[in-house]
Order: C-alpha cells, then structure tokens, then sequence
C-alpha cells in the first residue's frame, strides 16, 4: 500500500490496513531479532563443549560440562 | 521561591499534601530517607482544599513494602528532594504508636523504598567502612571486566553519583557498571557477555544472568549482598545501545577513550563525556536529584532489548517473591497426583525421577522418601533449599540442580549431562508448561528427548487460559499455554506415545499429559 494513498479523507480501511502491516512489520522485525540470542547461546555451547567431546576424553567432557554448568 | 508544598497530615494511610507543583520529596524517619514520591505523579487527588489554602490536597499512601514497618513514633521529616527545604518535622505516632519505629531488616541494617519501589538496604545508611568495602568490591570488578577484554565505567545511578555529588547516592542500593563493546551485532555482544560471565566464575565471583546482554555479580560487604549490575552496550551505525535503557544517536569518543571521577574520594572509570551519557539516562534534568526517578525508555529501544537479548527468565520475579513469602511456611506434607504417578511408574522401571520446576520440593522430598534417586530442578532454587538441607540429614537420593527452560545453553549443558548417564527416567513437569514461555514449552520437549532415551515418561500438567469462563488466569500464567500445541511439541521430540485428560484442579481447565519415551 502506498503512503501517498493516505490523505485527508482516506477511508478507514485504509488506515486500518496501514496499521496492520506495520503490527506485521513489528512481528516480522521481532522474529528476525529473535534468534540473536538463541544463535549466541549455540555458539556458546559449541565453543566450550565441542573440543571436548572430540578429545572423546570422557574425564574432560565431564569436567568441561560441569565448567559450563557453572559459569551460566 | 517558596516551596510550593505544605504537608496536611501524616498518618496510617499516608501523607495528605497540598501542593500546585509536581515535585520530588523526601520522607525521612527519625532523619534518614526512607522514601522519594512525586507530589502529583505518585498521588491521588482527596476533595476540595475549602478552608485549608489555596493548593488542592492529594493523597500519597505508604507503599506496602514500607506499611508494616510503620507501627510505633518516629520524627517524620518532609523535605523536597533537590533543594533539601523542609515542609513538614514533627513527632509522629503511627499504628500503636508503641516503641521506636524502625525500617530495618532482622540484621538491623536500614533500609529505603528504591525507585524500582523495592524496600532494600540503602547507602543512606551505612557506614563509611561500608562504602568502602563495597567500593573495594566494584575496584575488584572492574578490574575483572578488564581482564576479560572489555573496557568498564561506572554507569546510571553510580555514574549519577560520582559525576554530580562525588558520592555514591544515599537513595541508590547497588551499583552499575557498563561497557561498550567492540563488536557491533547483538549475536557477538551476547557471546562476549557469555565469555566476561565465566571468566569472572573462574575468579571465584557468584554471578547470575537475567539477560543476554547484562548480568549481576553477587557482592558481600559487611552482611549485606548487593548486586553490582554489568551492563553490554554496543554501537551500531552511529547508533548507541547500552542495556537497560538506551537506544540513542550517540559519538563513540563521547564514551572513549575513558576519563576519570571521584567516588568517594576513589577514581572511578567514566566516559569522556559523561554529562552526554547522563543525559540519555535520565534526560536534561539530570544535575537535579530525585531519589523517584523512573525512566521513560522508548518503546522502540525496549522492543529491541527485549527481541535481541531478553526473555531469558519469564516469572523469575513472582517466583523469587514467593520464595520469599513462602521460606518460613511449613512444606506441602502429601504428594502430589502426579508425584504419586511418577512413584508408580519409576518403581518397576528402577527409573530415576527428574521433578522439573520443583518448587520448594515437597513432590521431590516425598518421592525420595520412598527410596526413589530424584533431581529436583528449578531457575530459583533459593525455595529448594531447606529441602536439600532436609534431604541431607536424612541422607536421601535427593539432588537440587540449577535448570532454566529459557536459557538453552543451560538445556543443552543439563541434557548432554543426562545422556552421558544413560539410565531410564520420569520427568515430573508440574505446573510447568503454565508458567513457562514457548521457548520453555519446546526446551522441556527438548530435555525429555535427551534425558529419555533409555526410556521413560513424562508427567505434565498445567492450567489452561480459562477463556470465557469468568474466571482470572493462575497468576503465574505465562503466554496462553495449548494442549494440541504441547502433545506436537512432544510428538516431535520422539514421544511414541502422548495421552492426554482434560479435567478441573481447583475449579480450573487442566490438561494432564503422559509421554512415552
């Protein structure tokens, strides 16, 4: 929908189509900025765990787990 | 100019003022500040000012943290936060009106409402020794930060201080750090925010994270624990973000390199400009004290928090408070339907019993008490803690380890653990699916895939939004929990088989789900 549609005298619908697509554009932004957290928390967890897990050190997976555990 | 304020009377249920302006004011009892309110913002409009001069009369109630302090005589003091005029100081009798009335904790350390309305131990009244400790402890602290790479300044209520009083404020209860970080995307600002936490762990520092950009270290001066708050900030295209409460064009050499104020005689890291950042805090009015200050963040800055970082720790506040109200209440004596079940169920399978979301325990205590191995899990085990003690003295299976739903990173560390103890399990999931997020829906789904592969069930039951019925929601509710959304989510995290009853508990809509493993 163009903004230029939008002068004195649009009708309701127009407005109420206008608010509904920034409320999308609102959700949209959000489930993009969403996943910053979560693909930081994968990162994280693959940093401190997964060097460990391929020493297949069964010690050092336990200590590093542990480590981890207690750093959150 | 005059002060435009006359205080009416102090009595049970407040203060009654008269007043044109809206003005922060101080209550002090028996000379220290207990208390800041506005004049108009935190009053209410009380009848006609006929007779009583020219000004309408507003009422201003005690808030409730404060109220059951209140009982005994005191010497009351009004006076106006920024030019310290005094408006009212008499000897006042409140409730019996027996004995001294003191604010204090059981430790007989003082205490003040913040501006978040908390009654805490305030530095109004502590000691100059104390001060120091914990200026001692924020010394530490940076110092810390540095070595994790980052470059601290004291900021909001500390910065306040050191850069308009030289002190640290008598109103403030903790103190802030912050830093601006060399990366520009949130992803990397949450790493770093990760990497400066476990870092600080190693030191031997009790932290807790509420944010994936801020966290709390946890600071014992004397025998008060405050918590000094770190706060991530970063720039982005000229744009400044710094956690908590600001989002706002800024200059990158308005924060380094970094300068110098005195805290109490001690230099404390600021940024080069600090009047530039005290401004995006708390607006132009910042060289004016007012112990009430409430940010007015805009909701475009709050939504981008809270999309990018927060969501971490939904209800934590109403459970640590019921943790608080419920520490010295005698524990739930009988078990649970459902822990009854899982007792059921375990016993044949020599199944160990994971009790998620348990609360202060009574279903984990009992279930231990039957010979059962139980691991009680919850993200405030601070109510869990009387019943570990108990489960020591009576030398019960009985573990209580820190889980939060929301947090993956600590999902995945608890169900790698899990799965390298292979063993058949029932996971207990009382009330949890209700006051979790959708993220902690599919995260419970999540740990029952990795805790369950040996076999096991889980036992869930929450309250469902009871909709048109009339009725307010459990107060604890998070989102609109949904049966047929739940049952997919463990459908898909390999149940092979979900039953599920909807029945009433306590007059409300229930759903009580068995997953088969």
């Amino acid at each position: 929908m163009e903004l230029r549609s939008l002068r004195p005298g649009s009708s309701k619908a127009a407005f109420r189509r206008l608010e509904e697509r920034v409320a999308d554009l609102e959700a949209d932004l959000t489930e993009v900025r969403r996943h910053n957290v979560r693909l930081a928390e994968i990162a994280d967890v693959v940093q401190e765990l997964l060097v460990p897990m391929a020493s297949r050190d069964e010690e050092a997976i336990q200590k590093a787990i542990e480590r981890f555990q207690e750093s959150l | 100019m005059p002060h435009l304020l006359r205080v009416r009377r102090v009595d049970d249920s407040g203060l009654a003022v008269a007043t044109l302006g809206d003005r922060p004011v101080d209550v002090c009892i028996d000379g220290r500040r207990v208390w800041t309110f506005w004049t108009q913002r935190d009053t209410t409009p009380v009848g006609s000012p006929v007779g009583r001069g020219p000004w309408p009369v507003r009422h201003a109630p005690w808030p409730k943290p404060l109220r059951r302090h209140l009982d005994g005589h005191a010497r009351i003091t009004v006076r106006d936060s920024a030019t310290g005029s005094v408006s009212f100081d008499r000897d006042v009798a409140l409730g019996s009106g027996q004995g001294p009335i003191r604010v204090q904790n059981k430790l007989g350390v003082d205490l003040g409402i913040d501006k978040s309305g908390r009654l805490v131990p305030t530095f109004a009244g502590r000691s100059d020794a104390d001060i120091a400790a914990l200026l001692d402890a924020t010394d530490a602290v940076i110092e810390a930060l540095r070595s994790a790479g980052v470059e601290p300044f004291v900021a909001y209520g500390t910065l306040l201080g050191a850069v308009r009083e030289g002190a640290v404020l008598g109103h403030d209860s903790d103190a802030d750090l912050g830093y601006v970080s060399r990366h520009t995307s949130p992803v990397d600002v949450a790493r770093e925010s990760f990497e400066i936490q476990r870092r600080l762990r190693l030191a031997g520092w009790q932290t807790s994270r509420y944010s994936g950009g801020s966290f709390k270290i946890y600071v014992t001066e004397a025998e008060v624990t405050r918590g000094l708050d770190v706060f991530g900030g970063f720039f982005d295209d000229g744009r400044l973000y710094l956690m908590g409460e600001i989002g706002t064009d800024f200059e990158r050499d308005w924060i380094y390199p970094l300068g110098t104020a005195e805290l109490d005689g001690r230099p404390m890291p600021v940024p080069a400009r600090p009047e530039k950042l005290l401004e995006a805090m708390y607006g132009p009015s910042w060289r004016k004290p007012d112990p009430a200050f409430q940010f007015s963040t805009p909701t475009r800055t709050i939504r981008a928090f809270d999309d990018w970082f927060r969501g971490t720790q939904p209800g934590s506040r109403f459970w640590s408070k019921r943790a608080y109200v419920m520490a010295n209440k005698p524990l739930r004596q009988t078990p649970s339907t459902l822990a009854k079940r899982a007792h059921a169920l375990a016993v044949p399978l020599g199944a160990e019993v994971l009790d998620v979301g348990a609360g202060r325990g009574a279903d984990s205590l009992w279930l231990a008490r039957q010979g059962l191995s139980v691991t009680a899990y919850d993200y405030v085990t601070r109510a869990l803690q009387p019943t570990q003690s108990l489960a020591e003295e009576e030398s019960l299976e009985l573990e209580v380890r820190h889980l939060n739903l929301t947090e993956w990173r600590s999902v995945f560390a608890e169900g790698a653990r899990l799965a390298q103890r292979p063993r058949p399990r029932i996971v207990l999931a009382r009330h949890v699916v209700d006051s979790t997020s959708g993220t902690g829906r599919e995260a419970l789904a999540r740990l029952c895939s990795m805790a369950l592969r040996e076999g096991g069930s889980l036992l869930a039951e929450f309250h469902l939004p009871t909709g048109d019925e009339g009725r307010e929601d459990v107060e604890w509710m998070v989102g609109r929990p949904n049966r047929d959304s739940f049952t997919t989510l463990l459908r898909d995290a390999g149940a092979s088989r979900v039953d599920v009853r909807e029945l009433k508990r306590d007059g409300r809509p229930t759903v009580n789900v068995v997953g088969e493993w």
